[in-house]
């Protein structure tokens, strides 16, 4: 009796795991996809429309709001790979100094713990134009200061660009902060006695060293920027205009505020590709990485 | 003579190249120093202006100096944020939205950390044949962004009645949180000495209660990491909150967006910075109590996801 118990009590208790996977993720998933097929609009219908299979799609790609939202998430992801940069050298330079560490990284962090909507807030108030950081230099006898980015189509992507710098920063800094602890201490005073130079050390050594980092990185930013929501409605609202839109943003507005549940879904699923393109290279990286330490294990 | 005047020059010299280089050495340090500084200053001055623009009066903000300090410091904005500012149609202040969180919180907490703590330590103790399979499966889900499941979730939550109530909010957090604690938990507890469990079982310890008597003990430490992650990203939620609380029901980020964006009339710049304040204080205050095991959640969350 007690065996067959330890049998069936580790398969009860994954009852409810296993049914959140199978209903939420992926019967979730599939209905989304299912739904981006039809001709859904406030209500679901579950009729696929086989005459226009593909006119939610059809309909994303002409729309011009679509469009700046897929360009948007470009720009946002190479803006905000300044991050990692400075995440890089804040950690470089932490890692060299030791002086002040716990000091520095507390304060690099603290903006990880605010949520993004404070986040856009702050950074909304900071733009303002009559009260903010440009009056700021305007009164300090700047008078050609513009940083009104958030009213100007051309730049406030920039200012949304900013805003996740300072949010992402002090987390980058800490994932690179781990790598270079992880670095073999024998490597830097052997580099040290071989007389390498402060450059060379860092861009042919270090730098390669921590390239499954930076990469670890580089995904977990496109896959942030991919989801990115919270931000953009508290600083611009997606404004102005269409400007500042996001695919997140695209597909929360489809079906709140259009109410179009085929449209919402169809911009999903786009979503869901996107993640897929950016989150192979992981599961690759993951699995090779995997096979080297079992490998060096024997 | 010459000689040793020679030496001593050399010495001299010597001595002098040291000290320069010793010099460089900190002169590195000093940019270093100064490089960090300015970063420091980039990261806190936006926290220091929310600060005092909070204390400071609308008088004294419509002069437009923002990083001056309060002429007269008040508490008034930060009152009028609490309890009276107006969201929407409602001005019962931020107070409302602090309370449902918290209501939303705890329900997440239990329900998520129960289900994946027991998850997790099934995974990584019992021998079940399909569990790397379905490891995998939950390290994809963990990925999955909520935008593609957020509209059938709805339609699920709306068909039994639960839409718009806490327990809406508080499940869907409980759901989108499970690939990722579980897969934490499990690679906490594989670590668990074999040795252990086997003498546990021998000793006739049933599923649940190795579970409760010997592994719930070990895992204090974990339990800090997964529950200052969970305590942040459900208190920081916003999108979450806004699809699937209804009237009454919306967290804390719901009610400061509605202030301060749909906000009607003379925009009262300190009480929407205090608000905002309020909002942020409860995740600062865990992470400026509980900063290195933060860090270890913050990063557990990102790397073995």
């Amino acid at each position: 009796m007690a065996i067959r118990w330890s049998w069936a009590s580790p398969r009860l208790a994954l009852v409810p795991a296993v049914s959140v996977t199978l209903v939420a993720f992926f019967g979730a998933i599939l209905w989304t996809i299912w739904v981006s097929f039809t001709r859904s609009r406030r209500f679901p219908e579950y009729a696929i429309d086989f005459e226009d299979l593909t006119r939610q799609y059809d309909r994303l790609f002409g729309d011009n709001a679509w469009a700046t939202s897929l360009e948007n998430v470009v720009i946002l992801a190479l803006g905000s790979g300044l991050a990692i940069v400075f995440g890089f050298i804040l950690a470089a330079m932490i890692e060299r100094e030791k002086r002040g560490e716990g000091f520095f990284r507390t304060l690099f962090l603290y903006p990880l713990a605010v949520s993004f909507i404070v986040t856009g807030l702050v950074w909304r108030w900071l733009f303002n134009p009559d009260l903010g950081i440009e009056n700021f230099l305007h009164q300090l006898g700047w008078e050609s200061a513009d940083f009104n980015w958030l009213g100007d189509r051309r730049t406030a992507m920039y200012g949304v660009i900013l805003a996740s710098i300072w949010h992402g920063l002090g987390f980058y800094m800490a994932l690179m902060l781990a790598g270079l602890k992880s670095i073999n201490t024998e490597i830097w005073s052997a580099a040290r006695l071989d007389g390498v130079s402060f450059w060379r050390l860092y861009a042919e050594i270090i730098i390669p060293m921590l390239k499954f980092t930076f990469l670890t990185c580089a995904i977990l930013l496109s896959l942030g920027v991919v989801k990115t929501y919270d931000i953009v409605l508290a600083m611009t609202g997606g404004g102005p205009g269409t400007s500042t839109w996001t695919p997140a943003y695209f597909v929360v507005n489809s079906f709140q505020s259009r109410g179009n549940i085929g449209f919402a879904s169809a911009a999903a699923v786009m979503m869901l590709v996107m993640t897929l393109v950016i989150f192979l290279p992981l599961v690759l990286i993951t699995a090779w990485q995997a096979r080297r330490r079992e490998a060096r294990v024997q | 003579m010459s000689t040793q005047a020679t030496t001593a020059a050399t010495a001299a010299a010597g001595v002098r190249s040291k000290a320069r280089k010793k010099k460089r050495i900190s002169g590195s340090s000093i940019t270093i120093m100064v490089f960090l500084t300015m970063c420091a200053a980039f990261v806190s001055v936006p926290l220091y202006v929310v600060i005092v623009t909070s204390f400071k009066t609308m008088d004294q903000i419509a002069l437009g100096d923002v990083f001056a300090l309060p002429t007269t410091w008040t508490i008034e904005p930060w009152i009028t944020a609490w309890s009276e500012v107006c969201a929407g149609m409602t001005c019962e202040g931020v107070s409302h939205g602090f309370w449902t969180s918290m209501k939303i919180l705890f329900p997440s907490l239990i329900l998520s950390i129960g289900v994946s703590s027991v998850t997790g330590y099934a995974l990584a103790l019992w021998k079940i044949r399909w569990a790397g399979t379905f490891l995998f499966v939950l390290f994809l889900c963990a990925f999955v962004p909520f935008q593609i499941i957020m509209i059938p979730l709805v339609v699920l939550n709306s068909s039994i009645g639960l839409f718009g109530s806490i327990w809406a909010v508080a499940i869907v957090h409980s759901i989108l949180a499970m690939p990722l604690l579980t897969l934490i938990f499990r690679n906490f507890y594989k670590d668990v000495p074999e040795e252990i469990v086997n003498a546990a079982i021998m000793d006739c310890g049933s599923f649940w209660r190795i579970f409760i008597e010997i592994i719930l003990p070990m895992s204090a430490n974990i339990m800090i990491v997964v529950l200052i992650l969970m305590i942040t990203t459900v208190w920081n939620d916003y999108l979450i909150g806004l699809t699937f609380g209804g009237v009454g029901t919306q967290p804390m980020t719901v009610i400061l967006a509605n202030t301060v964006i749909t906000s009607f009339g003379a925009v009262k710049y300190n009480v929407d910075m205090a608000a905002a304040l309020l909002t942020a204080i409860p995740p600062l205050v865990v992470y400026f109590a509980l900063g290195k095991f933060f860090v270890q959640g913050i990063t557990a969350g990102a790397i073995k996801g």
